[in-house]
């Protein structure tokens, strides 16, 4: 009898004598294959862009969404498992309907990114009086933007349940180079157009295709606007500005 | 005689009452409850007594509580249902503090009240709600229920056994209805003496309103509270 590795990765809930849980790590390895995602937050609100990755020349761009609204204030762009986020995404969105019918009072980005964020580690064997939905680790990230009474707010989730707050964040298979170039050009003092180029230049840099108006996706999130999916005419305007 | 079916054997009882199918599960404890919004303040009142047909239970139960530094409820109708809707209310804003990292506003409470009583729509909770406090703006609000949910934003309002008695007054004194002068907001000791006065009257005239009058004033700097006597016949 041999303990390897792959005597722990079976059971989804079972820890290693290491103390890991290789499923939900194994889950975060999934989310480095996706498309790259990016966030960026401003004094003015955020910006979320993705990369579409359009796989042959028949397939409709328009129809591969990875920017989702959650409430008018709040949107969050995904990598991973597309399907797995709608079952998330729905979470979510309930959960913001649901304060909102409740308090007649629109819900906080942190309230909703724990909400999600909950419901990580329901997989497997439930807990006790919570039903599983899953039954493995959900193989999708997001990164929540929104505004609230605190300001513009930016989090990053990920299959294990863990959410941080950013200032600019990129997830997916370009993360790495992404985020060098996050640290090196973000500044607390950038406006919305400026984030904007930035979000579109950072996945220029790491996108395998050449970028233009129809690979990428483009959202903001303001005060006055809340959430927005840039148009074809606004998002190859930033696209020329490049 | 009973109607009877073959075979059947008929048992005849020495005494026939009828079977009551009546279920009357609640009281009517009296008090009056009255709340009056001011441009930066508010001032929730309420009687102390707790009666019970022609018996006074206790001349000192209150029947507003502080909610927060914001927010005041007072109840009255059933007191059994009033003591557990406060204490829900408590419970779920405690909750929401944990979830949420933040104190609830005056405006959700109100929601949130609402929802609380319609969920016993078909067995309600029996009480007539008054929320006063500040809105966000920090301005004067005043919320009024029915006992199923039915809620509005008013700027004076008495409910309780002695309303009928205070409410075409403050109509006229906080309403203006039925006066030539212009309507003009008011100050908070113009309001406390209106409230006081009411009480006073309604006392006179209620039998289930009188002993103390508790008095939540809310404003920016919190909730202070005044008490002053009543008649206690």
């Amino acid at each position: 009898m041999f303990l390897t590795r792959s005597e722990y990765d079976r059971g989804v809930n079972t820890f290693s004598p290491e103390g890991r849980l290789f499923q939900v790590e194994y889950a975060i390895e999934a989310i480095k294959l996706g498309s790259t995602a990016v966030g960026i937050k401003t004094a003015e609100g955020l910006i979320l862009g993705v990369e579409k990755r359009v796989t042959s020349s028949l397939l409709e761009p328009s129809s591969i969404e990875k920017i989702f609204e959650i409430d008018a204030h709040i949107g969050c762009a995904m990598s991973g498992l597309t399907a797995d986020s709608r079952t998330i995404v729905d979470h979510a969105r309930v959960e913001a309907q649901n304060h909102a019918f409740t308090y007649n009072e629109s819900i906080k980005v942190e309230s909703v990114t724990q909400a999600v964020c909950d419901l990580a580690l329901r997989f497997g064997e439930s807990a006790r009086g919570e039903e599983s939905i899953m039954s493995r680790p959900f193989g999708v990230s997001l990164l929540i933007a929104g505004i609230d009474e605190t300001g513009p707010q930016l989090f990053h989730t990920d299959p294990s349940g863990t959410f941080v707050s950013y200032s600019a964040k990129a997830i997916g298979s370009g993360s790495e180079g992404a985020e060098t170039e996050l640290q090196e050009e973000y500044h607390t003092s950038m406006t919305l157009i400026e984030a904007e180029t930035l979000a579109l230049k950072v996945l220029k840099q790491v996108m395998e295709e050449k970028l233009n108006s129809t690979n990428v996706q483009l959202a903001s999130v303001t005060k006055d606007g809340g959430f927005q999916i840039y148009s074809a005419e606004k998002l190859q305007q930033v696209v020329e500005r490049l | 005689m009973f109607s009877t079916y073959p075979g059947q054997v008929v048992v005849d009882h020495p005494v026939k009452v009828p079977i009551e199918h009546r279920f009357d599960p609640y009281v009517d404890n009296g008090g009056t409850l009255l709340s009056i919004a001011g441009e930066d303040f508010c001032v929730v009142a309420a009687d102390t007594r707790l009666s019970e047909g022609y018996s006074i239970n206790s001349r000192y139960v209150p029947k507003s509580v502080k909610l927060s530094d914001k927010t005041v409820i007072s109840m009255g109708g059933c007191y059994a249902d009033c003591l557990t809707l406060t204490k829900k209310i408590q419970q779920s804003m405690e909750w929401y503090h944990h979830a949420h990292g933040k104190t609830m506003s005056t405006a959700a409470v109100a929601q949130m009240l609402s929802i609380m009583l319609y969920q016993k729509r078909f067995f309600p909770f029996y009480s007539w709600c008054i929320l006063g406090g500040l809105d966000e703006e920090g301005k004067g609000a005043v919320y009024t229920y029915d006992p199923v949910g039915s809620y509005e934003r008013e700027s004076c309002r008495c409910a309780g056994s002695a309303s009928s008695l205070i409410q075409p007054f403050l109509d006229n004194q906080i309403g203006f209805k039925n006066q030539a002068s212009q309507k003009k907001t008011l100050s908070l000791d113009q309001v406390l003496r209106i409230t006081k006065d009411s009480f006073t009257s309604a006392t006179e005239r209620d039998i289930y309103t009188g002993d103390y009058l508790e008095l939540f004033v809310i404003t920016s700097k919190g909730v202070e509270v005044q008490k002053m006597d009543l008649k206690k016949d």
